[in-house]
């Protein structure tokens, strides 16, 4: 029953929850990325981390850093906590969590793919996979020469497998082809995330409709203005839209037809919780966009926080690290190019 | 008689001498502020690939998914020296098909507001895999527009192919990375035609020191 979480979650996500919370309060705040801001170099950026929660895993980097091993260590530390709640958790919550990892699942398999295709050794395309998305047999993923194969050699015995109904042929793989699996897989995997919600009830399925219905129509967004100016057709971009979110149905068939940005805005702009981000950004212009659609991602996974006795916690957190990479990501770019002044442009803010 | 004449031989020579020391001062100011704006133009595009990264995720930008397959380069600097001209002309052939070099290098050598004032006349075409279709309705464009239409879609074509290793559908901050480099090439070649030039001018103005003394 909706609104009585509080007389049974805690019996077994309870300790989870109050663990979750203390890892959110560990999160960088303005104070902290002020200071990050005005670093000259990246081994400034790591004496400041080290007062953080990354302290641990930069203290033993030599220097000179590089901004990929800044962000790789702090990924780790994500992993880290993500497994450490994993290995803590019991059904239905240990569900949820694997839920978080399919999408990277999903990035490392088409990395691997689109390596193989050109002709990259694969131990060196390992090396470049997000470390929550490996599976044991992801190496093998090299041999397959189309999507069948793929499907039948590796990917049948995981998680993803359902995901490749809609997209299996014997058409060999090219990049193109590899995009429209990326897409079909990823928007299997958002449906199958929302159902899987749904059924939990409550809280849960509430805070997560709403972050899912945001990514998907996020996503749309993305992919409609990705695919302006490319062989691609209006018909294979409408399929590659998610069967749910704000925009479903009748926003995707403005999109789907689409030629430019001030049609995308034109589309979005009769959606009120999109007219806001719209709204931020001049006619003609999509170089903001991004900034804008993490800003208000930010904003609803802060407000997830607010209620207690429900998964969605575990999601916001996880998605709030990886905005927090990013930003540090960003940072250390603009110090490693020199380009201080322009640091603002993609850094958003969590608290 | 004789003096006005030596005169007028001295006075030339000094005009002659002149201009080459202008020349000299001349490429030597184009060749500075082509370096300054090969710096900004570098600058630019590596700030917008960071930015790309920002948009698209690191695994999807990344050095691991560069082509290692064999293929011709689509870009190519041809380098033109004469007999009776000692300075080396550099010209690049852009976008020349990555699959039939040969077909289209002499096309693809056609100036760049050529190809955008024709832009407007040739509709995209949006076929998936229709690339047989695509190369038709190209060539019956082509015969409407003439050739420069042809290179136009031809050199999108080269584009798009370039960067497809990093996946068909990428963020336009990508494609400005793309944009900013290509022109970072061209001042290149702007540079080494200026710097021959350059080189060519300090020469004569050196010559005509040692001469002097």
């Amino acid at each position: 029953m909706y609104g009585f979480e509080a007389m049974t979650f805690n019996i077994h996500g309870g300790y989870l929850e109050a663990i979750v919370r203390g890892y959110r309060s560990g999160l960088l705040t303005a104070a902290d990325y002020n200071n990050l801001c005005q670093c000259e170099t990246l081994d400034d950026i790591k004496m400041h981390l080290s007062a953080t929660e990354y302290g641990p895993y930069l203290q033993n980097e030599p220097s000179p850093l590089h901004t990929t091993t800044i962000v790789e260590k702090c990924t780790l530390k994500l992993v880290d906590e993500y497994k450490h709640m994993l290995t803590q958790a019991t059904e239905p919550l240990s569900s949820f969590l694997e839920y978080i990892r399919y999408g990277h699942m999903i990035d490392n398999v088409v990395l691997i793919v689109t390596g193989t295709l050109h002709e990259r050794d694969v131990q060196e395309l390992l090396e470049k996979c997000h470390p929550l998305g490996m599976f044991d047999s992801i190496a093998t993923l090299a041999v397959a020469q189309n999507m069948r194969e793929l499907y039948r050699l590796v990917l049948v015995d995981t998680p993803l497998a359902p995901y490749f109904s809609e997209c299996i042929t014997s058409e060999d793989l090219d990049d193109m082809n590899i995009e429209i699996m990326r897409n079909t897989l990823y928007k299997a995997y958002l449906e199958d995330f929302y159902r899987f919600c749904q059924k939990l009830g409550g809280a849960t399925s509430e805070i997560m409709s709403d972050l899912l219905a945001f990514e998907a129509d996020r996503r749309a967004v993305n992919i409609t203005i990705n695919s302006i100016g490319t062989e691609l057709t209006r018909d294979d971009r409408r399929k590659l839209y998610s069967n749910f979110g704000l925009l479903y149905p009748y926003g995707h068939e403005e999109l789907a037809v689409c030629e430019d940005i001030d049609q995308v805005r034109g589309a979005m702009e009769k959606y009120p919780p999109y007219q806001s981000i719209f709204s931020k950004l001049s006619y003609g212009e999509s170089q903001m966009l991004d900034k804008a659609f993490y800003e208000e991602e930010v904003k609803r996974l802060c407000l997830a926080f607010e209620q207690q006795f429900h998964y969605a916690v575990f999601f916001a957190y996880m998605r709030l690290r990886e905005q927090e990479i990013r930003n540090l990501m960003w940072i250390s770019e603009c110090v490693a190019q020199n380009q201080k002044a322009r640091v603002h442009d993609s850094v958003v803010f969590i608290f | 008689m004789r003096s006005s004449e030596n005169g007028i031989e001295s006075s030339k020579e000094i005009s002659q001498s002149e201009e080459n020391v202008i020349n000299f001062l001349d490429s030597m100011d184009t060749y500075l502020i082509l370096v300054d704006s090969l710096s900004s133009a570098l600058r630019q595009g590596w700030f917008e690939l960071a930015s790309a990264r920002q948009s698209m995720g690191a695994s999807r930008v990344n050095s691991a998914l560069f082509d290692l397959k064999s293929h011709h380069a689509s870009t190519t600097l041809q380098v033109d020296e004469h007999e009776d001209i000692e300075l080396p002309h550099f010209t690049l052939c852009k976008w020349a098909s990555s699959d039939d070099p040969e077909k289209y290098s002499e096309e693809a050598k056609f100036q760049e507001d050529e190809l955008l004032r024709n832009k407007s006349d040739s509709p995209r075409p949006q076929q998936r895999g229709a690339t047989s279709h695509c190369s038709e309705y190209q060539e019956r464009s082509a015969e409407i527009g003439g050739s420069p239409v042809k290179v136009d879609n031809h050199a999108e074509r080269e584009r798009f192919k370039s960067l497809s290793v990093f996946g068909a559908l990428v963020s336009p901050k990508l494609r400005a990375t793309q944009s900013s480099f290509e022109k970072a090439l061209e001042i290149v070649v702007e540079i080494s035609n200026v710097r021959s030039s350059l080189l060519r001018s300090y020469d004569q103005v050196h010559e005509e020191l040692k001469n002097t003394k």
